[in-house]
């Protein structure tokens, strides 16, 4: 019984994880940036959801309207960040600018709230019964939400003239640009993208989360796992190591101590780092 | 055989004096200083040595590492545990923690460098710091979440590194950041010195010339880890208590970042200087908004951005930027000077480049 619960807990829990490492494994595909604050954008989703609720009422699937205009315009000042120090001090510039925007964004939430752990109540949508497990309503819409996304995600990466430059650049920036890729506009593209994805996950995953200021870090390694286990700029790979990553994490949790959940997914890192062939030069 | 004694003026000679007359200066100056103001300064040479870990590290071989807290940790921990079972004075600790902590840093270099680039090193580090602090409350004889309390000892307190004020720790943590300097800058010209900058410019082109690389950058990680244990001994004896937030927070964690890259790589005072400005800064900030929670990570986040993006360098690096172009303003006057004939500007000295591996994608962005 109890392992079925966690099975599809852990499950849940790792869309979540996929859409999160999708952006981030995009990010260092393409613009080949290493994005520490990304994880950081989850909370801020996190903390805008509460917001909404807390003034204006609002329930966090109808944050989602004004979240995503807040994020594309935040994902594009990261992005020129990004741009502007990548090309003046070069890879470690970018990897201080993302380290700069974890602290301050963490900062931030915790002058704003304090380190209190919050959570929103009153956010339910029903619960689901089946053979005896209980699953909330909100747990299914976030994961079916995740999922869709990444799914459309890969279809556009896929088919669209916009995914086949994506991909193009990943592959090789010039080579790419020679065939007439904006390759500039194609790592800020991947960028906003990327955190688009990180902040609609930090609403979607709102009602049924303890907020704390450094829910950064963990979705940081979180998504540091996906790009470890399922390869860079690889989406299916993504998707199924988020999977694998919520499942270990939700068994961890259950059938060890606490802080095997912190352990787990290291532990996990540590064993593909290991295990897995040197195949990206770059990372 | 070089002779024992040459007569021309050591290069780094200049150095040598500059570290002993402001150990001295600072020695006495310390003894001056009041209470509140000890009590900042030994955070900030505290992290100053932390954050001389890292940029010994970062920046004599492009290695960049979170993991320098942990190494930190182990020195609190060593000398804590030592002192409460065995009671071993820290001042054996010292050594005592070094050891421990090249032994912990081995393994742990040996997989965080095993590839080329910066973000698998940055990653592996990252999990070893995160992971420290769930697996310490995971152990008992360790104390737990709660950490370890050390007893007072009655008497004079010089052999338990007990004292009653803040300036003995002050001045022994001072003295500790001035060896490490003058460590690196002895290191700079040793032979060993010479094959570290070898790697960072270019392993490849190391490699070739015969320098083992992967034996150079692991046996600097383990030397860097060295380098902070000392630092969590003094500290841990300073607050006569460890614990994993102590050490590890989320803050701490980056304060060392911060405090490092302030100050910047470039010389080997450099961390130092950062730690002392931006301990101070941020000091006078949290009493300047009445101690509002989050005020002081907040400020050092904003420091971090606005070093980040204006002085990616540091301190140091600014400092060091300055000197050149100086250099190059005189030797373009004394050619002009001589009528030398019109061979344009000096050549351009060049810049070592601060990140290991190179970056195809300058080609495209510039």
């Amino acid at each position: 019984m109890l392992w079925e619960q966690l099975l599809v807990l852990g499950l849940i829990a790792g869309a979540v994880y996929s859409l999160v490492g999708i952006g981030f494994t995009l990010v260092l595909g393409v613009g080949r940036i290493a994005n520490f604050a990304h994880g950081a954008f989850v909370g801020v989703g996190l903390y805008f959801a509460y917001f909404m609720n807390q003034h204006l009422g609002w329930s966090p699937y109808l944050s989602l309207v004004p979240a995503v205009p807040l994020f594309l315009l935040l994902g594009w000042i990261s992005a020129e960040l990004f741009e502007w120090r990548g090309r003046k001090v070069g890879e470690v510039g970018e990897l201080l600018v993302g380290l700069a925007m974890l602290l301050l964004i963490t900062g931030l939430l915790e002058t704003i709230y304090t380190d209190k752990p919050r959570a929103i109540q009153g956010v339910t949508a029903g619960q689901v019964v089946v053979a005896g497990l209980k699953i909330q309503g909100t747990q299914i819409i976030a994961a079916a939400l995740a999922f869709s996304l990444a799914g459309g995600f890969y279809v556009l990466m896929k088919t669209s003239r916009w995914g086949r430059a994506l991909r193009a650049v990943a592959e090789n920036p010039v080579a790419a640009g020679l065939h007439g890729v904006r390759v500039p506009l194609a790592q800020r593209v991947a960028v906003v993208v990327s955190i688009l994805m990180a902040g609609v996950a930090g609403v979607i995953i709102s009602p049924f989360t303890i907020l704390t200021p450094s829910a950064g870090t963990t979705y940081l390694i979180a998504a540091f796992a996906v790009v470890v286990i399922g390869g860079i700029g690889n989406t299916l790979g993504a998707v199924a190591a988020g999977l694998a990553i919520g499942v270990v994490d939700s068994f961890a949790s259950g059938y060890l101590a606490s802080y095997w959940t912190t352990l787990a997914p290291l532990i996990l890192i540590l064993v593909f780092l290991l295990v897995r062939p040197e195949t990206e030069v770059a990372v | 055989m070089r002779p024992l004694w040459s007569r021309r003026w050591p290069a780094t000679a200049d150095a040598w004096v500059a570290l002993v007359a402001v150990a001295v200066v600072s020695w006495f100056l310390l003894g001056a200083a009041s209470a509140t103001v000890l009590s900042v300064l030994v955070l900030a040479f505290y992290y100053g040595i932390a954050g001389s870990s890292f940029n010994f590290l970062y920046g004599s071989i492009g290695v960049f590492s979170l993991a320098q807290p942990v190494f930190v940790a182990v020195g609190g921990y060593t000398a804590v545990y030592l002192y409460v079972t065995y009671r071993v004075s820290p001042w054996y600790s010292l050594v005592i923690a070094m050891v421990i902590a090249a032994c912990l840093a081995l393994p742990v270099g040996l997989v965080a460098l095993r590839r080329r680039g910066t973000i698998v090193t940055a990653l592996v580090t990252l999990i070893l710091s995160e992971a420290v602090t769930p697996v310490l409350s995971a152990i008992k004889p360790l104390g737990s979440s709660i950490g370890l309390y050390e007893p007072l000892k009655n008497g004079s307190g010089l052999g338990a590194m007990q004292f009653g004020s803040a300036l003995p720790f002050a001045r022994l943590l001072l003295l500790v950041n001035l060896a490490i300097i003058g460590g690196l800058v002895w290191f700079k010209r040793t032979r060993t010195g010479f094959w570290v900058t070898a790697v960072r410019d270019s392993p490849e082109g190391a490699s070739a010339c015969g320098v083992p690389v992967m034996r150079t950058r692991v046996a600097v990680f383990v030397v860097a880890a060295m380098i902070a244990a000392p630092a969590g001994v003094i500290y841990a004896q300073y607050n006569l208590l460890v614990n994993p937030d102590l050490f590890l927070g989320v803050t701490a964690l980056f304060q060392v970042l911060v405090v490092a890259l302030v100050g910047g790589s470039a010389r080997p005072w450099g961390s130092l200087v950062g730690a002392v400005a931006i301990t101070e800064l941020s000091y006078y900030v949290t009493k300047a908004t009445g101690s509002h929670p989050g005020t002081g990570p907040l400020t050092f986040a904003i420091i971090f951005l606005l070093v980040a993006v204006l002085a990616p360098r540091g301190l140091s690096g600014t400092w060091a930027t300055m000197m050149e172009k100086r250099r190059k303003r005189e030797v373009a006057g004394a050619l002009r000077r001589v009528g030398a004939p019109a061979v344009g500007k000096p050549a351009e000295v060049p810049v070592p480049s601060t990140s290991a591996g190179g970056r195809e994608r300058d080609v495209e962005r510039t």
